[in-house]
């Protein structure tokens, strides 16, 4: 049985927004709002070196979250604790894991934050590490791909555990907003009215995770894009606002904040997915705790 | 999730830094804007005989009137976010690369 968790406090879902819009100043003037990468199993904190889990099993699920979020996104509608991850634990014999981290910083500094985590988790799991199944929504999918990346560089053993990745309306290639405001910010920032600079001004404050949502940039220096991570399965999950798939809508704004070909990587060189689904009627935020977002999963997971 | 009192002092810490320069910016930022927008007029009347005379004057009195009203504001808002006990560093935008991000 599906053990309810503690739910996040306000204060952290407000430092959560802040860190996802200032969050890489936030840790630079070492402020407290600034989140933390730490692993969460159901509601506790996890220590790294000595994790806790009752019982702990051979496979873990790992739920990341996007941009400022929290991994309560990841909760059904008044169901605190009970989500995809607990679900699928249950179903698999799992151990469900959520992952909460400053989604401001830039995604490849996430991603060797979340690698190095990872590597000592996995050392320290109190059984036998098998299976990874790592699961993100929007920036959360990106991350893992970051983590991924980062893991092989740095030789960690970690990699080689992950069964599948699932990402959820990750923007491999953009989200329009990031770009527009990227846009925005340029274009005001060549006009020659000062009132007009200080408008890019501001778009300009937005964190580094917000910018390498412009373009789904995953590594530093725009180093390009890394493959997908050999010998696991990847799935990718893109939802529309209107029912209709032709509808313009959907065409302009996808899931609201991701287009339909961005999430499924329709441009990336070399890329094979294993299988890809699109829930028409279902936006970005509703991917996160929707149940026919669960079937997929269960189809594709279990 | 319980928070301990520490950890509730320390939020609390880190909103009064953010809100206190969020105002000392915001109010600098504004100063430009309210000036870029004056000068627009001031522009306008410059050009005209009839007020071009006390345009200028005009120009640098309220430039000089609204300016000393916003930095006071920044510098109180700059006076208590001293109180958060952070290092007082500019809102700008941190490059991922910079040595101490």
């Amino acid at each position: 049985m599906t053990q309810p968790t503690r739910s996040a406090h306000w204060q952290d879902h407000a430092s959560a927004i802040l860190s996802g819009f200032l969050g890489d100043w936030l840790e630079h003037r070492a402020n407290p709002l600034a989140v933390g990468l730490q692993f969460f199993h159901q509601g506790v904190p996890l220590c790294l070196e000595q994790p806790e889990a009752d019982p702990p099993r051979r496979t873990l699920v790992v739920m990341v979250h996007g941009l400022t979020e929290l991994e309560s996104i990841w909760d059904y509608p008044g169901q605190p604790g009970i989500n995809y991850g607990t679900q699928l634990a249950e179903l698999l014999g799992a151990t469900p894991l959520c992952l909460r981290y400053n989604s401001g910083r830039a995604i490849y500094r996430n991603g060797e934050a979340l690698s190095e985590a990872l590597n000592t988790l996995t050392s320290h799991w109190p059984v036998p590490v098998e299976n990874l199944i790592l699961v993100g929504h929007s920036m959360g999918g990106l991350l893992i791909r970051s983590a991924c990346h980062a893991g092989i560089h740095a030789e960690h053993g970690w990699p080689s555990l992950v069964d599948s990745c699932v990402y959820v309306g990750s923007p491999h290639e953009g989200s329009w907003l990031a770009k527009a405001a990227h846009s925005a910010a340029g274009l005001m920032n060549r006009q020659s009215r000062d009132y007009l600079k200080v408008v890019g001004d501001v778009l300009d404050l937005r964190s580094e995770g917000i910018r390498n949502l412009s373009r789904g940039e995953l590594l530093a220096d725009q180093q390009g894009m890394p493959p997908l991570l050999p010998g696991a399965r990847h799935f990718a999950i893109s939802g529309l606002l209107a029912n209709n798939p032709d509808h313009p809508l959907n065409t302009l704004f996808g899931d609201a904040l991701v287009l339909d070909s961005s999430a499924r990587g329709a441009h990336q060189p070399g890329w094979q997915l294993t299988a890809t689904a699109c829930f028409p009627g279902i936006d970005h935020i509703r991917l996160t705790h929707h149940d026919k977002v669960y079937q997929q999963l269960k189809e594709w997971l279990a | 999730m319980n928070r301990t009192r520490e950890q509730s002092i320390q939020w609390w810490l880190g909103i009064l830094d953010v809100s206190a320069t969020g105002v000392a910016e915001g109010a600098l930022r504004l100063e430009r804007v309210h000036h870029a927008i004056a000068d627009e007029s001031f522009n306008i009347l410059a050009r005209i005989p009839v007020t071009r005379p006390v345009s200028e004057p005009v120009r640098v009195a309220h430039h000089g009137i609204s300016s000393l009203s916003y930095r006071t504001v920044a510098y109180i808002a700059t006076s208590v976010q001293k109180l958060s006990g952070l290092q007082g560093k500019p809102l700008m935008r941190i490059s991922a690369e910079s040595p101490a991000a």
